[in-house]
């Protein structure tokens, strides 16, 4: 594995920013650090950066011991969310600087910038300055720039925060393909839960310091183990409703004046939290089929690709969206909810 | 990569210096210097110039015993197998020890045996005496020194690089000795009878006179106290010169005003100009028989007035001294103020004025904080323009220097108005900490920055012009008396045009043997020249140095090094060059009479202006960029070479221009250390000036300015200008 964190803290005076974090990332993998702002992520990034030495616990960066080294000691480059691309350098320097640093010579410096820059596509913009590119190519001049070291492992702090959304779409898709071809092994840092699944192997969730899950983006869809994690994990209802266990794999839920069987090993019976996913509830005209949910529109947009409708029901509220535009249903209809069993997840309390 | 074998092994090497010098240079200074080669023979048989082993084998000074059983510790600390942490803690324990016993005996030992009657009860009647420090001896304190660094990186401070860890011990150890130890001696004096004798009672009575509280003029008769003349005039200056500053920064960063160029160039006039000559021109102009007094009486029958000898003479004379470093730190401020941030306000429904005054001032608060703390400090600590345009109106530092070379010879009580001074120099410093200490306003990020800066609006820049330029005129006017001032005979009788003075003081004369540099300013002139260019890079760097470990690194400590370095800069000159007399005439470091105590008195006096605008302009630089370099492989030096110090240009400048200048202008300072043979240019005019020979003081003057004019010009093109590839300023005017 690339990366190993043992127990690690970090403190700032009195408060914890960090506080026994234990995870790995394995050679060749995009793992992803994702939570709210301030739970501790671009602290934990900056130490395996070395930018932050911790406050105890342990470091590993490809078999190595790094906890107590600092960042220039360190085999690990970073691009940042300012980019800090060095305003006084041309493009070109800006690239080559790692190498310079790194006793490469000036000639084969320059030539593994010129390639550096090939491979992120900015192929003859060599001696512009950073301030005449656009953002999504100061952006790859800040990938090409930390790639160009071949570090065995490659930070981003949250690269796309300042790109327009479209641009955002296009840089992730280009990061992943770049990590994908050349075999890279990358820590990424983001808040945002849907950059988050595109570009991740696996992602770890962190929240207020701590670790709150960690899995491939499916796992952590399908399957919360909080109700953060429900919450920040895509759209979700927050309901209560009663578990009642059928056998070892099933239980039913009772949501309302509904029922459904859903797959669970560990819930135990009694009253919980139940996530809805907003994509597993099919708006149905009243009375619909036996053993729905009886509710009334209460709020309707139309979104192009989509519906999104507000449902008060006898379990609360729901958010729901419904792929047949071509017959909305105004507010006020009264309608039957059918649940998909793969949307409905019991989370321990 | 600096990994701890390479630490290790620069640990080894500077143990094997400090041993080699301990046995093959002279340990105590040479009256001959080093050059003449004659001290090999004598490297052990003789007492003046045997190394430290010598010393100790053959001529019985066995206090020398510890220091060098240090230096064997810290080679065998160095040689022996040990863990990087272990060898750290055993390197910074044996050089710290070091370090000690030599301090020990370097103050234990003095000129007659032991310093101090208990040391004399403790180890008996002692034989021989100390000398000043020598080659040997310094190359194993310096030694010493950097393998205390060298152990505390590998102990893991500093991030565990070296090369901060020693920058620090560096920067540390020089304002020690150089500035904390001196100003500590002279304060001490404070305390201290006519004989030596403590008595802490004397100070309090010397601070309660009052001549230095009274606050008689308020109520209507007779003169106020020096204290309250300083503290007022000091404000007047700090508020005077930033706000001028701060219309000279404007304007040419600001608008499309034509003549920016010269404006620049104006601005800097008052700078390479000694202090005492805008008196000398204020009273040409303004002073009984100067020209306005004269017009006046001969136009208007109005009698000659004295108003320009007291406050407003003394105040107009610091403006005009002052108001260019505020424009030097500001200039950067203003600069470095995003242009983004002021279209974003613009964005916000906010005009120009709204814009100026809520984003751009606001963004500048740190710097015009820092310049008013220049002016308030400045004003304080000057002596020439009191002194020739005070008349009556007494500041605390004529005060001290009256004290000190006047018929009362007190240097107690000079000391105690010192401390005074220093009190009020500390109590502006704090203020401005407490105001805007925590506050940094990155506004120099690692995104490019496409913004254009925003024009003026139209009220500031016609405020801004209303001042800024007929001021200008006046500088204008003033020199350019002041230049014909050494082109006449005799001012205020006889105008006949005349060269005289000029070929009095720097004739050359061409004679079968070859060139005769006859005039009689050439000795003072190379003197000044050749020592101010030493003096100027040093300064540049210690500053610029000191300011990026403060800015940059995080330690413990830091307030207190900060505090130190301002203290130089706070303490008048006349207070500082009569400090350096008494601390370094007397072993162990017995330098008086040498150029080496006046390069370090203009180095340790200077440097705080270069600290301070390094200090502005670095909290203006995105820690992101400092922190991409270190991620990129590049150790500290490194990032601070390319990253950066090019990022600083304007600051290196600044500190470059001002260590040369303020070496060449300085008075007070060196009045006391200069000597027959290393006279400089300033305290030559002086001597001029107290024998009435205003021509060929004046005509000496504008040489000066015309040699600083050109260092400026060349240290500009040397340095060249910050590229931040911002977009240029598009104005109305065409090319900004």
């Amino acid at each position: 594995m690339s990366v190993q964190f043992t127990d690690v803290v970090k403190r700032y005076g009195t408060t914890t920013a960090v506080s026994g974090v234990s995870f790995t990332v394995e050679t060749g993998t995009l793992v992803t650090l994702l939570g709210p702002s301030g739970c501790g992520k671009t602290t934990t990034l900056r130490m395996i950066a070395g930018l932050e030495l911790p406050s105890a616990g342990r470091i590993e960066i490809a078999g190595r011991d790094v906890t107590h080294l600092s960042a220039t000691q360190r085999d690990v480059s970073m691009v940042f969310q300012s980019y800090a691309l060095f305003p006084h350098m041309s493009v070109l320097e800006n690239v080559a600087y790692g190498l310079r640093r790194s006793s490469v010579g000036r000639e084969e410096a320059t030539q593994r910038a010129r390639e550096g820059l090939a491979t992120v596509g900015l192929t003859g913009f060599d001696a512009r300055q950073p301030s005449e590119l656009s953002g999504g190519q100061q952006q790859r001049v800040a990938v090409a720039r930390a790639l160009v070291l071949k570090p065995s492992v490659l930070l981003f702090d949250e690269p796309l925060s300042n790109l327009d959304a479209r641009l955002r779409r296009q840089m992730r898709e280009e990061i992943r393909e770049l990590q994908r071809r050349l075999g890279l092994t990358v820590v990424y840092v983001t808040h945002d839960q849907q950059e988050a699944m595109a570009v991740s192997d696996r992602i770890i969730v962190m929240n207020a310091g701590r670790i709150e899950q960690q899995g491939s983006p499916r796992e952590l869809y399908e399957k919360p183990a909080t109700p953060f994690l429900a919450r920040f994990m895509g759209e979700s209802n927050p309901a209560r409703g009663t578990v009642r266990r059928i056998d070892a794999a099933r239980v039913r839920v009772r949501l309302g004046d509904t029922g459904i069987e859903v797959a669970d090993s560990a819930a135990p019976d009694g009253e919980a939290t139940v996530a809805v996913r907003p994509e597993a509830i099919a708006v149905e005209t009243a009375p619909g089929p036996a053993g729905a949910l009886a509710g009334t529109i209460a709020k309707a947009s139309y979104l192009g690709t989509h519906m999104e409708y507000s449902i008060d029901t006898a379990a609360g509220t729901l958010f729901a969206t419904c792929p047949r535009v071509e017959r909305p249903l105004p507010p006020g209809t009264a309608v039957a909810l059918v649940l998909a069993p793969r949307g409905v997840i019991v989370v321990r309390d | 990569m600096s990994g701890p074998p390479v630490i290790a092994r620069a640990a080894l090497a500077w143990s094997a210096v400090a041993l080699l010098a301990a046995v093959l240079l002279p340990w105590y200074g040479l009256e001959e210097g080093l050059g003449s080669g004659g001290w090999i023979a004598g490297l052990w048989s003789t007492e003046e110039a045997g190394s430290g082993l010598a010393q100790v084998m053959a001529h019985g000074r066995w206090w020398l015993t510890p220091v060098l059983a240090a230096l064997v510790l810290c080679f065998l600390v160095s040689i022996a197998p040990m863990t990087p942490g272990r060898r750290g803690t055993a390197l910074v324990l044996a050089s710290g020890a070091g370090l000690v016993l030599f301090a020990a005996q370097a103050f234990g030992v003095g000129l007659r045996g032991w310093n101090g009657a208990w040391l004399t009860a403790l180890f008996g009647e002692l034989d021989g005496r100390q000398f000043g420090i020598g080659a040997g001896g310094t190359l194993v304190l310096i030694a010493l020194l950097s393998l205390l660094s060298i152990g505390l990186a590998l102990r893991g401070a500093f991030g565990g690089d070296a090369f901060v860890a020693g920058a620090m011990t560096a920067v540390t150890a020089s304002i020690l000795l150089f500035t904390a130890w001196p100003i500590l001696h002279i304060l001490a004096q404070a305390f201290q009878d006519q004989d030596g004798a403590l008595k802490p009672l004397l100070m309090v009575e010397r601070l309660a006179e009052s001549k230095i509280w009274s606050l008689r003029c308020l109520a209507g008769g007779g003169a106020c106290g020096v204290a309250w003349n300083t503290l007022f005039l000091a404000l007047c200056c700090g508020i005077g010169s930033t706000a001028l500053g701060l219309s000279f920064a404007l304007i040419v960063t600001r608008t499309s005003f034509r003549f920016k160029r010269m404006l620049r160039v104006l601005t800097v006039l008052p700078i390479i100009t000694p202090p005492f000559v805008i008196g000398l021109a204020l009273i040409l102009v303004f002073g009984r028989s100067g020209l306005v007094n004269q017009l006046l009486d001969w136009g208007l029958g109005v009698p000659p007035t004295r108003w320009i000898y007291g406050f407003p003479g003394v105040l107009l004379a610091q403006l005009f001294a002052f108001t260019p470093v505020a424009f030097l730190v500001l200039i950067g401020v203003v600069e470095g103020v995003s242009p983004t941030l002021e279209e974003a306000s613009q964005t916000l429904r906010a005009d120009r004025w709204a814009t100026f005054t809520t984003v751009s001032l606001p963004l500048m608060v740190p710097g015009l904080a820092n310049a008013f703390l220049v002016g308030f400090i400045e004003s304080i600590a000057d002596f020439g323009n009191p002194i020739v345009l005070g008349g009556s109106f007494g500041v605390l530092s004529t005060e001290i220097y009256f004290a000190v070379v006047g018929a009362q010879l007190d240097y107690g009580r000079a000391a105690a108005l010192a401390l005074l001074l220093l009190a009020m120099a500390l109590g502006a410093f704090f203020l401005q900490r407490r105001l805007v200490g925590g506050r940094s306003y990155a506004t120099i990020s690692g995104k490019g920055d496409a913004g254009l800066p925003t024009p003026l609006p139209a009220a500031a820049r016609r405020i801004a012009k209303w001042v800024a330029l007929p001021w200008a005129a006046f500088t204008l006017l003033l020199y350019g008396f002041t230049f014909v001032g050494g082109l006449v005979k005799v001012w205020g009788r006889d105008y006949t045009p005349t060269f005289a003075h000029y070929v009095k003081a720097f004739a050359i004369e061409r004679t079968p043997d070859g060139v005769i540099w006859s005039g009689a300013a050439w000795n003072s002139f190379w003197t000044t020249v050749k020592l101010a260019a030493i003096a100027a890079p040093l300064t540049a760097a210690l500053g610029l140095l000191a300011a990026w470990l403060l800015v940059r690194q995080r330690f413990a400590g830091r307030g207190a090094l900060e505090f130190v370095t301002m203290l130089s800069f706070a303490v008048p000159g006349t207070v500082i060059g009569v400090a350096y007399v008494f601390a370094f005439n007397v072993p162990p470091l017995e330098i008086t009479g040498s150029a080496l105590i006046i390069v370090l008195c203009f180095v340790f006096r200077n440097m705080a202006v270069g600290l301070r605008a390094g200090m502005a302009a670095m909290s203006q630089i995105d820690r992101s960029l400092d922190e991409a370099s270190a991620t990129l492989r590049g150790r500290a030096p490194q990032t601070l070479f390319y990253v950066v110090l090019p990022l600083l240009r304007p600051a290196v400048v600044g500190a470059l221009v001002y260590g040369f200048v303020r070496a060449v202008t300085t008075v007070s300072a060196v009045v006391f250390l200069v000597t027959a043979e290393y006279d400089l240019a300033t305290t030559y005019i002086i001597l001029r000036v107290i024998n009435g020979d205003y021509g060929l003081a004046i005509a000496y003057s504008c040489a000066l300015i015309v040699l600083m004019l050109a260092a400026i010009l060349l240290i500009q093109f040397l340095v060249g200008d910050r590229r931040l590839g911002r977009r240029a300023l598009q104005t109305q005017g065409g090319r900004a």
